[in-house]
């Protein structure tokens, strides 16, 4: 293990010509801009939409569909009605959260791809709160208790991978995404023992009292308080980020880890308290799925909600406000995947590679606004 | 009587531990090599569900398991190509870039199977697979012959791989390049190595092992294509990875555990057995992090490892 110190035995011409350049000209070359214009930057995205979407015409068309009718079915089936816009709401109740979640994160650089297992611990932790206080007590009481327990799970899970990095030195991404597999496992295990509704052969709990349901905001469709509450959350975050000192420590790590410890900031606490906010927030994730659509825990219980509220971060430039907009189109996409497919006979599937180009494209849209190419004009 | 049980468990635990272990090894060696370069690829996964497709397609339409595996590993090596012009050229986060391609690749494979596939009405179409390649007198050796020398031919492909890939990396030019763009790479760029073309080629590396990982699973193991065919195989590699502390030998036993731990479930599954499986499957990611925590002083990881470089920026 010697090799890296010694040079190698010939820095020689011929491994480098495969740009062709010229040795006079200087070679194009990636800078980072200094500054960003806001102007840029919803320019950028709004042209990644828009490659997103003339992509994915062209594969729609590749496969035999009319283009524009595709459009018009995904469209009919995320907001064409009443009924379609409030399931659509339904859809991205979860993906606000997990996306909030991601974005809080990822403003201070710490990569929590954990979400989705933050989720589990936390519709794990209200589940676990309604064994623990059965169905004497009025909504009231019951229903934020399981709300604190499920934040708490979360953020404990987070926690986990908070302690790991700040005490031994160990990347978080890695162990969230290794948490992920652990707590799913866990769930799992409970479900096929101690958990397991003894009337079911399926690994699920008992369904949970009607004290437990959230209050639904309209007379039809199945929009429940968990909508109001994600909106709440990510007014909060918003506010945090850009309205307290400590919001104000998140970011600068986030911009630049040393010139925040040169500005007095500690960074393993900010660290460690950046993550167990970020997985308390997608605990809230899992309650407002289980006390709002689905009473009864099991390993279902998340579509990829943690994944996508990821990619929704990333699509919205990790602000709040984006993330909310992001999360109702991609609750749309969800809602209306399912009529495109019936009206037109396009997969379904098509919605999970419309998402993947956005963020692709948004990524590069984000390298253009953020760097600009440019050939210097001398070379020393 | 119950000892010839035994054994016969034992043994087809461990003939399942190999067969499992293979497509586990050879993404998890395109992964260390990719690693070694200073990219972390978190895509994985991605890449093989489209390399598994890729693989399945080609059988299902000319009917050549040689084509499959080619069109297998050009599938992969595609996915990791973008990952590389996102990452090397663009500088994208490579996290992000990962997680995309995930999105992506499983995506656009399940687009796809749907879009080629839904005139012929039905979903579980099936290809005929590659036979199991028994070595002539070592299969014959008991146990042995039965756990190492009576598998596919990828499965010695991917033993073979480990002692080339540990000579390139260690006794080559090239891998003392590749190595030096993961831990230094602004030294290297000092000394005239090209950073992205040394990435260019651990990425495309990676695509070719993952791309072979992924026929496995679809030409050689199932002879089906399903969007969920990676099952999570892609993250363990990367937990492989780190378990092995990036290094072909540990990467190996990695393999072999992980895919025993694997065997050893379902037989005791099949047996109906009371013990908490489960938590027998939650073994490897705990193990991953506890190898983080106690390797940490001695880790062999890339320094540079999952940092864009930026010529002139600190």
């Amino acid at each position: 293990m010697t090799a890296v110190d010694t040079p190698p035995e010939a820095p020689d011409a011929d491994a480098d010509d495969e740009n062709g350049d010229e040795k006079t000209g200087g070679r194009w070359r990636i800078e980072r801009r200094l500054e960003t214009s806001w102007y840029l930057e919803v320019g950028g995205v709004v042209l990644a939409m828009v490659a997103a979407i003339l992509t994915s015409s062209i594969l729609i068309s590749a496969a035999g569909s009319d283009v524009l009718e595709s459009f018009r079915a995904l469209y009919r089936g995320g907001f064409g009605t009443r009924d379609a816009f409030v399931e659509t709401l339904v859809q991205a109740t979860p993906l606000i959260f997990t996306g909030l979640a991601a974005a809080f994160a990822f403003r201070a650089k710490i990569w929590n791809i954990g979400g989705e297992g933050q989720l589990y611990a936390g519709a794990m932790g209200a589940y676990w709160a309604s064994r623990i206080l059965g169905d004497s007590l009025p909504s009231i009481v019951l229903i934020p208790a399981c709300f604190v327990l499920a934040m708490l799970m979360g953020a404990g899970w987070a926690g986990i991978a908070a302690v790991l990095r700040t005490r031994f030195g160990v990347n978080e991404i890695i162990t969230t995404v290794m948490l992920n597999f652990i707590v799913l496992n866990v769930l799992s295990f409970l479900l096929n023992g101690v958990w397991q509704d003894p009337a079911s052969f399926y690994a699920q709990t008992d369904r949970m009292s009607d004290a437990y349901q959230l209050p639904q905001l309209l007379s039809s469709g199945r929009l429940h308080l968990g909508f109001l509450i994600a909106l709440a959350t990510a007014a909060l975050v918003w506010f945090v980020l850009a309205r307290t000192s400590f919001g104000y420590e998140v970011r600068s790590i986030g911009a630049n880890p040393r010139v925040a410890a040169y500005g007095g900031i500690v960074s393993n606490k900010i660290i460690i308290a950046t993550l167990l906010i970020s997985g308390a927030i997608a605990g809230l994730a899992g309650a407002s799925e289980l006390l709002g659509t689905q009473l009864r825990l099991q390993p279902g219980i998340s579509s990829d909600f943690g994944f996508t509220g990821i990619i929704i971060a990333l699509v919205a430039r990790l602000r709040p406000a984006g993330v909310i907009v992001v999360a109702i189109a991609a609750g749309a996409l969800r809602n209306g995947a399912t009529t495109m497919q019936i009206t037109t006979g396009v997969p379904a599937a098509l919605v999970d590679v419309i998402t993947g180009l956005a963020l692709v494209f948004v990524l590069l849209a984000a390298v253009m606004v953020n760097y600009r190419i440019r050939r210097p004009q001398t070379d020393g | 009587m119950a000892d010839e049980i035994t054994a016969i468990f034992a043994l087809s635990v461990l003939v399942g531990a190999v067969r499992i272990g293979v497509p586990l090894l050879l993404a998890a060696i395109g992964e260390m090599v990719v690693e070694r370069s200073g990219i972390l690829n978190l895509g994985i996964e991605g890449t093989l569900t489209f390399s598994a497709f890729g693989a399945f397609v080609a059988v299902e339409q000319t009917g050549s398991l040689v084509f499959g595996v080619v069109a297998g590993v050009l599938s992969g090596m595609l996915v990791s190509l973008v990952m590389a012009v996102l990452t090397v050229t663009f500088k994208v986060e490579q996290v992000v870039a990962g997680l995309a391609l995930n999105l992506l690749g499983i995506g656009f494979a399940f687009y796809l199977l749907r879009a080629i596939f839904s005139e012929s009405g039905t979903d579980v179409l099936s290809v005929e697979t590659w036979d199991v390649v028994e070595i002539p007198l070592l299969s014959s050796i008991p146990w042995i012959g039965d756990i190492f020398f009576s598998q596919h031919w990828l499965a010695y492909v991917a033993f073979a791989s480990l002692p080339l890939v540990w000579f390139g990396l260690n006794r080559t030019g090239f891998g003392l390049e590749l190595r030096s763009v993961g831990d230094n790479p602004k030294a290297a760029d000092l000394r005239g190595v090209s950073i992205a073309k040394v990435q260019y080629l651990a990425l495309l590396f990676g695509g070719f092992m993952s791309g072979l990982a992924g026929s496995f699973l679809s030409i050689f193991s199932t002879g089906q294509f399903f969007p969920a065919i990676a099952g999570g195989r892609g993250w363990i590699a990367l937990a492989i990875v780190i378990f092995g502390n990036w290094r072909p030998g540990r990467i190996l036993i990695g393999s072999l555990f992980f895919g025993f731990l694997e065997a050893y479930q379902l037989t005791l599954q099949a047996q109906g057995s009371d013990l908490p499986l489960n938590l027998l499957l939650a073994m490897p990611y705990v193990l991953t992090i506890v190898a983080l925590v106690v390797n940490r002083s001695r880790s062999n990881s890339p320094l540079h490892l999952g940092a864009p470089y930026l010529r002139g920026v600190r």
